[in-house]
């Protein structure tokens, strides 16, 4: 069948009813330019800077035991408590400049401490530290570049620390290779504070009729490198590089040490130390909710010590705002040249220490956490997240220790 | 067998350097995800302090290898 054909005069009324539309609409663009306007000067719209404020607290508390206190010489009691928190701030002020600071205090309760003057029949002796820091970084637009510095200030009775310090660090464009170049030194003096001055080094109660050290200052120089690398969608790894040296007073005025003639003195340890630690950290998600966190530390000074570090976290999400994390550590290490037990140091040695932290010893750490990130709040204020940790850890020298931390934190 | 050891790890951190793949910012879901940040993560951070103070070896990926404590 052949297809119809419009007559002439239909066709010519159709092409008349296109050619009015187009016109209506014209000029009805027309009409609507002639009556819109820009942006004006007196428009109540306001230019502000976008800047957020994450505000993170930690709770922390800490008990340990053990018998191998130094304070008496690597025999006797290791009691101890810290009741530990802490406040952090990070405000990005704008898309360039950001501020650092943090905040803390630990109460400390040691019965080895106590025992720097034999009063045994006391209750331990509670001491307090408190610190802050606080820095300042800055983007270099353009560069990929991001530097700062920073400064901290550390005090408990025996022990007062100053700290500056600085970092650079550089990103690529697409953010998949980082690195960051830190320098840190620390001041510390080693002189018990009291009554508001530095009075003097606090020996043993009973080997106070010299003066051990003509020395009450140490310093550390600390230089640390990382290297952040994306390896694909799901894996990333990091190398942590970095070396310190200490001078000074390195040994604690009130740790004794005895002799084979039964004979006791305070601790002493080289004036310099050298360490060299570097880690190597593969995080990964396997699946859609199960995310593996590994590192490898190996550590390296001129005191005799070799360590190695192995540790897992492994995060499972239980669903979108809860995650379960059980983690464990095992840690190895060898004894410092200078240590040795209770009573078996010789005589003629020049340097000593029966500090059962520097000894060959084992230790691993396991515990769980559960996170709970809603991200949700009122306002400007948002509240990302709470998370409690509990850690059991134990040492080969028998010492053990339970801890447990609730972390909070917000954005504003 | 110590240097070997290290030769070893260089190696191995080089090549998989070497065997990345470029991730787009729409791609980085998993990698933006908060536990697959690195460094110490909240609550872990007062472990790490506990162990400067209880074992010889400090330092490694983040926290200061020494100084600022009477801790080792």
């Amino acid at each position: 069948m052949a297809a119809e054909v419009k007559p002439a005069a239909d066709a010519d009324a159709t092409s008349q009813d296109v050619v009015m539309k187009k016109r209506y609409l014209a000029i009805g663009l027309l009409a609507a330019s002639m009556t819109t306007f820009g942006q004006r000067n007196d428009s109540a719209y306001v230019k502000r800077k976008i800047s957020t404020t994450d505000i993170q607290a930690l709770f922390s508390y800490y008990t340990q035991d053990g018998e191998h206190s130094a304070v008496t010489g690597g025999r006797g009691t290791e009691d101890l408590q810290v009741y530990s928190t802490s406040l952090e701030l990070d405000h990005q002020k704008d898309s360039i400049r950001s501020f650092h600071m943090m905040t803390g205090l630990d109460i400390i309760s040691s019965a080895s401490t106590d025992n720097i003057d034999f009063e045994m029949s006391s209750a331990s002796k509670t001491d307090f530290r408190a610190y802050l820091k606080a820095g300042i970084g800055r983007k270099l637009p353009g560069s990929g570049f991001t530097a700062g510095i920073n400064g901290s200030f550390s005090f408990e009775s025996d022990y007062w620390s100053l700290g500056p310090g600085a970092h650079i660090s550089h990103s690529n464009s697409d953010q998949t290779r980082e690195w960051t170049l830190a320098a840190q030194v620390y001041f510390d003096d080693l002189r018990w504070f009291d009554h508001g001055k530095h009075e003097e080094l606090i020996y043993p109660a009973e080997m106070r009729h010299k003066e051990w050290f003509d020395a009450y200052r140490r310093t550390s120089y600390n230089l640390s490198f990382s290297l952040y690398q994306v390896i694909n969608r799901r894996m990333s790894v990091g190398f942590y590089p970095g070396v310190a040296y200490q001078s000074g007073l390195l040994s604690t005025p009130f740790h004794r040490v005895y002799f084979i003639d039964e004979t006791g003195r305070v601790e002493n340890l080289p004036r310099s130390r050298f360490k060299v630690p570097v880690r190597i950290q593969l995080n990964t998600f396997i699946g859609s909710r199960w995310i593996l966190r590994t590192y490898y530390r190996y550590y390296w000074d001129d005191f005799g010590i070799t360590a190695h570090t192995l540790s897992a976290e492994s995060p499972i999400k239980l669903s979108r705002i809860v995650t379960l994390i059980p983690f464990v550590r095992v840690y190895r290490q060898t004894a410092a040249d200078h240590f040795k037990p209770y009573g078996l140091h010789e005589v003629d040695q020049e340097y000593y220490t029966s500090d059962y932290d520097l000894s060959q010893l084992e230790s691993y750490k396991t515990g769980l956490g559960i996170r709970y990130a809603p991200h949700s709040g009122k306002g400007n204020t948002i509240f990302k997240e709470a998370e409690i940790r509990y850690a059991f850890y134990k040492r080969s020298d028998d010492l053990t220790a339970n801890m447990i931390s609730l972390f909070l934190n917000w954005e504003k | 067998m110590g240097n070997l050891h290290k030769c070893f790890l260089l190696f191995l951190l080089v090549a998989v350097v070497a065997a990345c793949q470029p991730v787009r910012p729409y791609q980085r879901v998993y990698l933006n995800d908060h536990e697959m940040q690195h460094g110490q993560h909240g609550a872990q951070s007062f472990e790490e302090s506990v162990q400067t103070y209880r074992e010889g070896a400090t330092g490694g990926g983040g926290s200061k290898t020494s100084g600022g404590c009477g801790c080792n």
